[in-house]
């Protein structure tokens, strides 16, 4: 049984991880994209990957089926993280939280203090928070995909989302009216893992530390 | 209707596990019993103000609440017992002196606990008032790390942290409350990119060494080392330095108790009431700690008596999962034959030397029996002890 387990979800997240394992000397040994397995081995018989959902990794490192996972920042803030040490943010994957409204929708005129908005999201938490610190009052409608389509057919009046270049956005004639946060992803590990398996997480930390990226 | 079903994240212990919950509890309340550690048995529910005293706004919202028909004011359910203790000790006991009690029931919370996923843990805690010295923490950190060995925990990794580190960085420094809890939330989840946003934005007017040393902080854990890098890189402050002391002390004199000794500096867990020294005990399989513990001198203040405290507090129901204790006996079981005095005489004895013996009742079957798995048999005229055949 190997000693430490790495969450990570497929696509984007898996992809930018590749060099920070490949910093720490880690070579994952199937790739996920043509592979079925949900387990992955690594060079290191210490070491294995599993595949699991983006939204799914910070419950798996909470509860110590794995020891590490990197999660995105917009994923984080949705998850009730206790328990949950966030030590780097790797500065991958990044994006922005945005709210969008239609092309023709008068934003700066809909928002004011008391006035109440319909808002289509993924990120409930993060919609709400972000909201009430306007001092505004919102329907949240949870969405679990194509936000884009909620304005357009008047499901609600904004949605909040990620946008990384702002070309879905863009052809569904919506417009970015508001950044609510900057978007990249961390590495959390398990509170426990991090006391008890120490000496092996510790190099794995400052592997991933000296392979950040710097500031772009 | 399926009323026999009971309320999420609530259940029913049945015998294999009761049994090591009550064998674990007996073992830990004895050993603080031999340590002049007094048993308290505060009430169920109370007025909800003397519960929260001194804790934080999370523990509000994990206490059910109630009405109390004959006062027409707000009680609660406790929600952890520390408090209760501490009440206890500020007015009902009133010594001038060293008070040293322990307590052992269930508390009850309305959301789950994130990883034990239960709403009724089995508290078990020793509270120490009266002692403000290092003395005192580390007699409550050794007779944890005594409970848990009792309690079949084999490895135990004890994770040490000190309050005043962060406090005397943020005291004094002009951060205001609102602040203060962000740079709390930021430090305990260790990251760094929301603490360095928050120092340098936020809090652009800080103090350059205080800053470091806040940005310092979440990398500060990890074996003795962390103490030197400690020593090395934070400011000078003579509470710093006293904690540092404290720290090392503690740690030198609980060595030989414990698998590994960790410190972290960031490790504010209970930060709203704790004030010095805090421990929290790991051990492998369990993803989260085990037991908690801390100094918390202001607590007594809000019963209008401020007394130096420390102690600790566990779930026996989550230890009762982890430990190596895994004895369920069996019994033996003995026929129904009043009129036999020799045989009444051998069920004594072996009830005396701890043997579980039922006597059947008239038609029980000695297959039907649950959890026995000897008989009681006359054998060439004497009771003998005989496996249950088939």
């Amino acid at each position: 049984m190997p000693d430490i387990t790495i969450a990570l979800s497929k696509g984007r997240i898996f992809e930018d991880t590749i060099p920070f394992l490949k910093a720490a000397g880690i070579v994952p040994l199937d790739d996920p994209d043509t592979s079925r397995k949900l387990i992955i081995g690594t060079n290191r018989p210490d070491i294995r990957l599993v595949m699991v959902r983006a939204t799914d990794v910070p419950t798996y490192v909470q509860y110590g089926a794995a020891d590490l996972g990197v999660a995105g920042k917009d994923v984080l803030l949705e998850h009730d993280g206790v328990g949950l040490y966030q030590p780097l943010d790797l500065k991958i994957a990044r994006c922005r939280m945005m709210v969008a409204v239609r092309d023709s929708y008068d934003y700066a005129s809909a928002v004011f203090q008391g006035a109440r908005l319909r808002v289509a999201t993924k990120y409930v938490k993060t919609a709400r928070s972000h909201f009430a610190a306007k001092g505004m009052h919102v329907d949240l409608i949870k969405l679990y995909g194509s936000m884009e389509l909620a304005p357009l057919v008047d499901l609600a009046d904004a949605i909040v989302d990620l946008v990384s270049t702002g070309g879905t956005l863009k052809a569904n004639r919506l417009q970015a009216v508001e950044e609510i946060m900057p978007i990249s992803a961390r590495l959390i590990v398990n509170q426990a893992a991090l006391k008890l398996k120490n000496p092996t997480i510790q190099p794995l930390l400052e592997a991933f530390n000296a392979a950040i990226p710097a500031n772009i | 209707m399926r009323n026999w079903l009971l309320p999420e994240y609530i259940e029913d212990v049945l015998p294999r596990d009761a049994y090591r919950i009550e064998k674990i509890r007996r073992l830990i309340m004895d050993k603080l019993f031999v340590h002049g550690y007094q048993f308290v048995m505060p009430p169920l529910l109370e007025y909800v103000e003397s519960l929260l005293a001194g804790s934080g706004s999370g523990m509000n919202l994990r206490m059910f609440k109630v009405v109390d028909q004959l006062s027409g004011r707000m009680m609660g359910l406790r929600a952890d017992m520390t408090p209760q203790a501490a009440r206890i000790d500020a007015h009902l006991l009133n010594t001038s002196g060293v008070t040293r009690l322990c307590y052992a029931s269930s508390v009850v919370h309305t959301v789950p606990d994130e990883i034990t996923r239960t709403r009724e843990p089995f508290q078990v805690g020793a509270e120490l008032y009266g002692h403000f010295g290092i003395e005192s923490d580390l007699e409550i950190q050794r007779l944890l790390l005594e409970c848990l060995s009792v309690s079949g925990i084999q490895s135990i990794h004890l994770d040490l942290g000190h309050i005043r580190v962060f406090r005397s960085l943020v005291y004094g420094s002009g951060i205001r409350p609102e602040f203060e809890m962000e740079l709390y939330a930021a430090l305990w989840a260790k990251d760094t990119s929301t603490l360095r946003e928050l120092v340098y934005t936020g809090l652009n007017d800080l103090d350059k060494t205080v800053r470091e040393a806040l940005l310092l902080l979440p990398e500060l854990y990890g074996d003795e080392t962390v103490l030197l890098r400690a020593r090395k890189y934070l400011p000078n402050f003579p509470e710093i330095s006293e904690a540092l002391d404290q720290l090392e002390h503690v740690a030198k004199a609980l060595e030989p108790y414990v698998d590994r000794i960790i410190f972290d500096l960031a490790d504010l867990r209970g930060y709203h009431y704790h004030t010095g020294m805090v421990f929290a005990a790991y051990t492998q399989g369990s993803p989260v700690a085990i037991a908690l513990g801390g100094r918390y001198d202001e607590i007594g203040k809000s019963f209008g008596r401020a007394r130096p405290a420390t102690g600790f507090s566990l779930d026996l129901k989550q230890l009762s999962r982890l430990t190596d204790i895994n004895d369920y006996p069996r019994g033996i079981l003995a026929p129904w034959k009043p009129q036999d005095d020799e045989l009444a005489a051998m069920i004594k004895q072996l009830r005396i030397a701890g043997h579980i013996v039922v006597t059947g009742l008239p038609g029980e079957n000695s297959k039907e029996v649950a959890g026995c798995d000897r008989n009681l048999v006359l054998r060439n005229g004497k009771w003998e002890i005989c496996p249950v055949s088939g």
